[in-house]
């Protein structure tokens, strides 16, 4: 997607004022996307009684944007929350070539970052082995306000895309 | 997974990983039309290897993976594994610790089943509601974990010899009233989901375990309760300060899921006299007694037994007089009652829309049974 | 007469019945009794603790691996529901030779734990029904992790 993004770039260059027009566009685009993040409903490890209780009434996600959902189609973010094993790998791998571009990959928690406190273990991989990851949260398990911290971060960076999906254009 | 090939007539749902109801593990379901035919649990997906990292920690270091096996419960399975430690290199541990122990395993208790009531009543009818109600109660205790310790859920308070720090000023105050304020919560719960017409509908007669059963195919914690027989290892072999304080153990006898849920309700009732008399009755006296960093130990053997939220947890601890164990079995609840589960489907019938119920009513914690 | 305690009752009744089958019965604390027996009784000896002495009840089964000695050690953890006391019931095999006759024809809950100590030590259970890899990937190409001498076998980059 970002190629073809880029070739629409070049095409109408030549138009005068299509640059504000794009800005204008991008704009709009990148604040009504930052603020409706659906990350998949998945949680692998440890971290996920932290993982509720953020999106729970004391420390609300959903006042962000940030809605849990369960169709994997219809997401456009996937939070690896906790430790991932061998098998549990795989199916990250799978969930994220199911979901639609553009799409972001948050990971939370010491494990899926860099092993965590099982750094030496035969079971462990490092989530960023099998997916490309965008925002690192550290932690163990990391505090609410860590966790919404790392999706205020995730809102910045999209917000930051130029002509939707095309990062660091 | 090499599964077995499916029967004519039968269709296979694969009720993976993600899924919001599933948890982490994947749960195989033969159906004949509406009727379960057979339930297949395939374990593993939160595979750490605990085991073997236990082998290359010291003893105090070991305490960090060993209480991550359950996130909700971790003052219980860090108590486990200390007992044993402390077994092994033979000390004994003064009394104002152990009831500090014992109030620290009771809110942890109450932690997990109000986990449990919260996917639970998510499972039964979509009852977010009470799923959010159990965060702001969860969070008392939370905030009280955290005055104590630095952290909400992963404490490593306990340690060989005793806990790490006394009591701060005006704690016990804050316990009391803690528990009096969940106290009054409680009766919403009891309305909202026990006293509930599509909850009673849902739950009662639905995955009936006889006791004769429950003990053949080696259930454990509110599964065993549930079904009337009335084994707790805080009863049958006190530790910490279980023997002075008096509270009972519960049972239901209609084995059904309604039973189940009533166990938990009234074990957090229990739970919560439980805390109240412990802030009020904790003697004075000192809290740790000092052991060596790096502890060597003689060899021989340990077997520690603790009662978590879930169910008993065994841990057996072998030393060869290294600074590490040689080998630390841990007989996880929720592997035994994953079993249960998976022969619920011929022990009763089953529809496919009790499935997610019936597995809440077990109250599986994945990364307890894969350790 | 001092009267005795069930696990002292229990060690005496076992060492009386099978007097040439056990290696070691003894009491190690309040409440913890272990028992090892010679592979060749292993299976009768646990029909009887089903049978005779009560123990139905079944908590787990785990492995041990002594590769010094060259032997491993499977053991069993039982419980009677009436005397509420924990027995360890032990058997030891040799390294060279890892078989045992599966236990789920006496408590079939037992199951899992077979499965996961065949995967983890190399022990293969004769009679088990259904011996899949139970917490390993399927795909799992390397050796037996717990044993001591695992080298990290099986975790390709």
């Amino acid at each position: 997607m970002q190629d073809e993004a880029k070739e629409l770039i070049r095409n109408f260059d030549w138009v005068p004022g299509s640059k504000i027009v794009y800005n204008i566009v991008d704009y709009i685009a990148g604040w009504a996307r930052k603020y409706s993040i659906w990350p998949i409903h998945f949680v692998t490890g440890c971290c996920s009684p932290e993982f509720m209780q953020t999106s729970g009434s004391e420390y609300d996600m959903e006042r962000l944007g940030v809605l849990p959902f369960a169709s994997v189609r219809q997401c456009d973010c996937i939070m690896v929350v906790g430790v991932v094993s061998r098998k549990m790998a795989l199916r990250v791998k799978y969930l994220y070539e199911q979901m639609g571009e553009p799409k972001y990959v948050v990971s939370v928690g010491a494990c899926p970052t860099g092993k965590g406190p099982f750094y030496d273990s035969y079971a462990v991989v490092a989530v960023d082995e099998y997916v490309p990851v965008d925002v690192y949260i550290p932690g163990c398990p990391p505090r609410p306000e860590a966790i919404i911290h790392g999706m205020m971060l995730l809102q910045e960076k999209i917000k930051k895309e130029r002509r939707i999906g095309v990062r660091n254009a | 997974m090499t599964e077995p090939v499916i029967e004519p007539d039968i269709m296979r749902i694969s009720w993976g990983p993600q899924h919001p109801m599933s948890g982490q593990t994947r749960i195989i379901i033969d159906v004949d039309g509406e009727k379960v035919h057979r339930i297949i649990a395939d374990l593993g997906f939160t595979h750490r290897g605990i085991e073997k990292i236990l082998e290359k920690r010291t003893f105090l270091q070991g305490i960090i993976p060993m209480e991550r096996m359950v996130m909700a419960d971790t003052p219980n399975i860090g108590l486990g594994y200390v007992m044993a430690v402390e077994e092994v290199l033979g000390i004994e541990v003064p009394e104002r610790a152990n009831w500090i122990r014992s109030l620290l395993c009771e809110m942890a208790r109450i932690n997990s089943h109000l986990y449990a009531f919260g996917l639970q009543a998510e499972s039964t009818g979509y009852f977010p509601a009470v799923f959010l109600w159990t965060t702001i109660d969860r969070a008392v205790i939370l905030d009280l974990f955290e005055e104590l310790t630095g952290a909400r859920w992963s404490l490593n308070f306990f340690m060989p010899g005793g806990v790490h720090n006394n009591l701060p000023e005006g704690f016990e105050d804050k316990v009391v009233k803690g528990a009096q304020y969940l106290r009054k919560r409680f009766e919403d719960y009891w309305e909202a989901m026990v006293e509930n017409a599509v909850f009673e509908m849902r739950c009662n007669d639905v995955a009936v375990l006889k006791p004769e059963d429950a003990i053949r195919l080696g259930a454990t914690g509110p599964v065993l309760r549930g079904s009337g027989v009335a084994m707790d290892v805080r009863k049958d072999e006190p530790y910490a300060a279980y023997a002075d304080i008096d509270f009972e153990v519960v049972t239901e006898s209609a084995c059904d899921v309604m039973a189940r849920t009533k166990v938990r309700y009234r074990e957090i009732v229990q739970s919560l006299n439980m805390m109240e008399q412990i802030a009020c009755e904790m003697p004075k006296g000192p809290i740790r007694k000092k052991v060596p960093l790096f502890a060597r130990s003689k060899a021989g053997e340990a077997l520690s037994r603790v009662e978590t939220a879930r169910g008993e947890l065994g841990v057996h601890m072998f030393t060869d007089g290294g600074m590490n164990p040689y080998r630390v079995k841990i007989n996880s609840p929720t592997l035994r009652n994953m079993y249960v589960f998976e022969r619920l489907a011929e022990l009763d019938e089953l529809l496919v829309a009790d499935v997610p119920v019936v597995i809440n009513s077990i109250d599986p914690w994945y990364l307890d049974s894969d350790r | 007469m001092v009267s005795e305690t069930p696990e002292e009752a229990f060690v005496e009744s076992i060492k009386a019945t099978y007097p040439d089958a056990i290696i070691s019965a003894e009491v190690l604390r309040p409440k913890r009794v272990s028992v090892v027996v010679k592979r060749d009784h292993f299976l009768e000896i646990a029909k009887s603790l089903k049978d005779e002495f009560g123990f139905t009840h079944p908590v787990s089964g785990g492995a041990l691996d002594y590769p010094r000695e060259n032997r491993m050690r499977m053991i069993y953890y039982l419980m009677n529901p009436e005397s509420r006391f924990m027995l360890t019931y032990g058997v030891d095999l040799s390294r060279d030779d890892l078989k045992l006759s599966s236990m789920t024809s006496v408590w079939e809950a037992i199951s899992f734990h077979e499965r996961e100590a065949h995967e983890m030590f190399g022990i293969s259970f004769e009679g088990h029904p259904n011996m899949v890899p139970l917490l390993l990937p399927p795909d799992w190409k390397g050796g037996h992790p717990l044993r001591k001498d695992f080298k990290g076998e099986g975790v390709e980059e």
